[in-house]
């Protein structure tokens, strides 16, 4: 970062800095825009989709996409678009829901494990171990195989192993941070732990947090997505992404429109969240 | 004049080393103390153990009196009320000791509820004054201002100005100035004196420059491996030193008056603190010492107020008549 820095301070031509800020700039201004145009679809699905996502229409199954259905319609002759529309409000909330709570719960357990570690900290290294060997995917499918298929037992899946990788990232910001000067301030200062450690160390080392929460936003929408396509997540006749793909697998060699389209939109979500993932890490890091 | 903080035969542990052992030092009331030594005597061990300030593993022995009451082995919630209420600390980074992501504003009004239970209005307006006090011009806008919008004198003036929120009656300041240049040194240590002056504060200055003790303090301990070399009143001390190390460590500053000439550096380096000698500390770096040294020398009266744990102090005072 500081090199990349350095050497735009030396660039010798004038012309080489704006284009290099133009792309700067250009990329979390096209993740705020995809995500927006995903949030408008999830808020208010009704204003942006043609038709009614569970409409039948016998006389019009499986139309390739044309200017009255944009994206197809589906066997039962739903339109696609507006599938792949009223989808996105279940993608943002598997998005939301399945990150809200480790976000807060896992920072809220780094902290205090990074701040006073003890036995604590031994035992909270060895649970990310026994958690690590265990692909994510696979944990989450057992916990949904034994809770029961459903989007609520996905979330308490999906929460009950990821807050673990959020407290991992601020333990080991906190140890970094608590050894800090101001750290050692605020303890001369006479100010108790909560203090020191919500309201000063915290700020300062939330940044990781936030970037993986982006991140961390698009791969619950993946996990949600396969985990629809698999049959534990959202229920059909809910539409949902993965649900969408997986409907269409059948019709994959006649009727590609039906997987294609909601997979594109998966892509979508993905590639604006990470991006502005990496516009939040940039902004932290020029502070 | 009855001692504000009376530290007595402190000794630091950690593991089988004693980087701290047998010191004792007395601070009065409106009084500013020198604590002056090398990086690795102590000084700053010494200063972290009144406020408990210490990790876990250090095991601290003596008497700390504060108020007539022993700190040594309180809890750390006792401690706690003493910190930034009573006994405040300036750190040596003022780069590094405020938090980066709140204004100071914010900075300096926390400390302010914490201590005096200040709000709002009430705050704002005490915060303006403190950042008056401590020399800081257009305090008002200033409070809006993020330490990164500071230069490292100004840094270390509302760190000061932080530290005094609490009014608290004695300022640990360990090595306030080192990492400040000489001019901005110098404007922080009249601000220091004048804080004294003004607040009836007691100061602790740690610091490693001489020069700073003695234009600064009226009584100075000379710290070395954790041992108190020389006490006594600043004036004294550099008129006639009566400790080898101390007429070591006056000589090592250049001087103005003998430009051009070398530097007399003291030989040698000090002890490591699970090593120590056995007699006095600096006998193996000494120029003066003779076998006797090797048996730990008390710390003696040379003079009014002036002790020296040197046996050689006769030595050492005609050696300091002979120009360097």
């Amino acid at each position: 970062m500081s090199q990349a820095v350095a050497t735009g301070d030396l660039a010798p031509s004038p012309a080489a800095r704006p284009r290099r800020r133009f792309r700067v700039r250009a990329a979390p201004t096209l993740g705020v825009l995809i995500l927006a145009l995903l949030l408008v679809c999830a808020i208010v699905p009704q204003w942006v989709a043609p038709y009614a996502p569970l409409k039948f229409d016998y006389r019009a199954t499986l139309r390739p996409p044309s200017a009255a259905h944009w994206f197809g319609t589906d066997n039962f002759g739903r339109d696609l678009l507006s599938r792949v529309i009223w989808a996105t409000r279940i993608d943002m909330q598997i998005a939301l829901f399945s990150t809200l709570f480790p976000v807060v719960f896992g920072t809220f357990v780094g902290c205090l494990i990074g701040y006073f570690g003890g036995i604590a900290d031994v035992l909270f290294r060895r649970l990310v171990d026994l958690v690590i060997t265990v692909p994510f995917l696979v944990l989450v499918i057992a916990i949904v195989a034994v809770l029961g298929p459903g989007l609520t037992n996905m979330y308490i899946a999906v929460s009950s192993v990821g807050w673990i990788f959020y407290a991992r990232l601020i333990r080991a910001e906190i140890l970094t941070q608590k050894r800090r000067d101001y750290a050692a301030a605020g303890r001369v200062m006479g100010y108790g732990w909560p203090r020191i450690v919500f309201r000063h160390l915290l700020p300062n080392a939330i940044t990781p947090v936030l970037t993986y929460w982006m991140t961390d936003m698009a791969l619950a929408i993946l996990l949600g997505s396969s985990l629809g396509y698999l049959g534990l997540g959202a229920q059909p006749p809910t539409a949902e992404w993965g649900v969408l793909i997986a409907d269409g697998k059948n019709f994959m060699s006649t009727a590609w429109w039906m997987s294609i389209f909601p997979g594109i939109a998966i892509v979508l979500a993905g590639v604006g969240f990470s991006l502005l993932g990496d516009a939040v890490a940039s902004l932290f890091r020029r502070r | 004049m009855s001692a504000l903080l009376s530290v007595q035969d402190l000794a630091i542990r950690i593991g089988a080393a004693t980087p701290v052992d047998g010191v004792s030092f007395d601070v009065s009331e409106a009084e500013m103390l020198g604590i002056v030594g090398e990086s690795g005597s102590g000084k700053s061990l010494t200063l972290r153990a009144i406020l408990k300030l210490l990790p876990r593993q250090a095991a601290v022995s003596g008497r700390i009196e504060w108020a007539g009451k022993n700190l040594v082995g309180q809890s750390e919630g006792a401690i706690r009320k003493l910190r930034g209420r009573q006994i405040a600390m300036v750190f040596q980074e003022p780069m590094t000791a405020l938090d980066p992501v709140l204004t100071i504003g914010l900075q300096i009004t926390e400390s302010l509820r914490e201590h005096l239970g200040l709000r709002g209005q009430a705050a704002d307006r005490r915060a303006v004054e403190l950042l008056d006090l401590v020399g800081i011009p257009d305090a008002r806008r200033r409070l809006q201002n993020y330490p990164h919008e500071f230069s490292g004198g100004m840094r270390q003036r509302v760190m000061i100005a932080i530290a005094l929120a609490g009014e608290p009656k004695l300022l640990l300041a360990d090595e306030p100035t080192t990492a400040l240049d000489v001019t901005i040194q110098d404007q922080i240590l009249k601000l220091l004196l004048r804080l004294r002056d003004e607040l009836h504060m007691s100061v602790i200055l740690v610091t490693h420059d001489l020069g700073i003790v003695a234009g600064t303090c009226e009584r100075v301990a000379v710290l070395y491996a954790g041992r108190i070399m020389e006490t006594g009143p600043v004036y004294d001390i550099f008129r006639k030193p009566a400790h080898a190390y101390t007429l070591g460590l006056m000589r090592s500053v250049p001087e103005q008056l003998q430009a051009r000439q070398p530097l007399r550096s003291i030989p040698g380096a000090p002890p490591d603190p699970g090593r120590m000698p056995p007699g006095c500390r600096f006998a193996p770096r000494c120029s003066l010492a003779v076998t006797e040294c090797a048996v730990p020398p008390p710390l003696v009266s040379v003079g009014d107020g002036h002790r020296s744990a040197c046996i050689r102090a006769d030595a050492v005072r005609v050696a300091s008549q002979v120009p360097a």
